[in-house]
């Protein structure tokens, strides 16, 4: 899938993420999170798994989190890139 | 606490009829209601509004929660509203200004607090200043550098003078163009005029300030060039911010002002400028201005004469990159709202 356009999904709700995807011609990933000391590693190993599924290889993903759990930013992260990546 | 829906982009929704109803409790939280924004957004619970901010450009505000909501992840769904306008209207980075005592809870919403300064916070949200930073790593040199900013409105000679004088005593002096749009000179003419005027001065960078100099963020009282406690506020928070986020990053040990003996706003700015950034280690170096025809040189005097034409004084007030313009066809419009005011 290909991030055409920008787009985001989510909200700023506690245990919850916005994410905001925007085309680029490389991958870049910017974490802002309130657990980011703990877990950015998770996180980022979350979204990878997405993008990976997702089949994407390109796009600035930038995520703000609130604490989500893993399914919600599997949710979150999709979502914002299926919004792109319409025609 | 079950995340709330997600709103499809856009659905941010402005108002027309509960504008009473957000004004009400924007008052009732003891916030002054503000015309002059591009969006309001609110938040209802069982047809009862129980909170509402306001966005003009990148800065939110007029954030109000009803008392019976606060403490509660409100603020959370308010902002993201806030956040969603932000975004279908460009704004990846937006700015709010709050008590001291509220920057925690904006912090929880992954907000950066850029500087506290007497009774205000200013924080930010979204890519904000390490990207800016980021996009300008390349650069930045070591060494003891200055700065410069100046709004340019347009270039005149007054500045030219100051930036020699500047780099002449600095390692790199970088020259901050202020990006807000605010002036009948555009950016983008601002910084190029900028850029042409100094091309000859090898040690010369010349950046654009973003949000974080003399912006409607940091600073919005100096386009209206008005005095008082709120604009030595704002003031501050500017000068803070200059010495507490683009002074290290660009080693900046020192800022140069030219003199102001005509715009008491500027005036004040510079006495405080003084204090402020002595407080924090970094000199300030007044340039006395230059003159021509026994008064000094400014661009408020080269406003004056481009509105009524006077080409022979300004060949005497501007370089020749700004005088090219000012007779090009591009500047036409500008004179006629230069004529307008």
């Amino acid at each position: 899938m290909r991030i055409r356009s920008k787009a985001s999904a989510g909200t700023m709700q506690s245990s919850d993420l916005m994410v905001v995807v925007e085309p680029s011609d490389t991958l870049r990933i910017d974490v802002d999170s309130t657990v980011k000391k703990q877990y950015e590693h998770l996180i980022r190993a979350q979204i990878g798994a997405t993008l990976e599924q997702l089949q994407v290889s390109a796009g600035h993903i930038q995520i703000s989190d609130r604490g989500a759990l893993d399914y919600a930013i599997a949710a979150r992260v999709e979502t914002a890139i299926r919004r792109a990546a319409k025609e | 606490m079950v995340p709330g829906p997600d709103l499809a982009p856009g659905s941010a929704g402005s108002l027309g009829p509960a504008l009473g109803e957000a004004r009400s409790l924007i008052e009732s939280c003891g916030l002054r209601f503000e015309p002059g924004f591009d969006d309001l957004v609110t938040v209802y619970e069982q047809e009862r509004l129980v909170a509402c901010g306001a966005r003009a450009g990148y800065v939110l505000k007029m954030l109000a929660i009803a008392p019976s909501h606060q403490g509660s992840d409100t603020l959370g769904e308010l902002v993201t509203r806030l956040v969603q306008s932000g975004l279908a209207a460009g704004q990846d980075t937006l700015f709010v200004f709050t008590p001291p005592q509220n920057a925690p809870s904006f912090q929880a919403l992954n907000f950066r607090l850029l500087v506290t300064q007497g009774q205000a916070a200013l924080l930010e949200y979204g890519p904000g200043l390490p990207a800016y930073l980021a996009a300008h790593a390349a650069q930045i040199t070591p060494g003891r550098n200055g700065a410069v900013v100046i709004n340019g409105n347009p270039f005149t000679l007054g500045h030219l003078h100051l930036v020699e004088q500047a780099a002449a005593r600095v390692d790199r002096l970088f020259l901050f163009v202020v990006r807000e749009d605010r002036s009948v000179f555009p950016f983008a003419v601002r910084y190029r005029l900028a850029r042409e005027a100094t091309a000859h001065l090898a040690n010369v960078t010349l950046l654009d300030t973003s949000r974080y100099a003399v912006s409607a963020g940091t600073f919005p009282s100096y386009f209206l060039k008005r005095l008082d406690a709120l604009s030595a506020a704002q003031m501050q928070i500017d000068l803070c911010l200059f010495a507490e986020a683009l002074a290290p990053p660009f080693h900046l040990a020192t800022r140069f002002v030219g003199e102001e003996p005509l715009c008491p706003t500027t005036a004040a700015y510079n006495q405080m400028m003084a204090q402020v950034l002595g407080e924090h280690g970094i000199g300030l170096v007044v340039v006395p201005r230059i003159e021509s025809g026994g008064l000094p040189i400014s661009a408020t005097r080269v406003r004056a004469a481009f509105r009524t034409g006077d080409f022979d004084t300004l060949a005497e007030l501007v370089p020749p990159a700004t005088l090219a313009f000012l007779r090009s066809e591009a500047a036409r419009p500008i004179q006629t709202q230069l004529e307008e005011v």
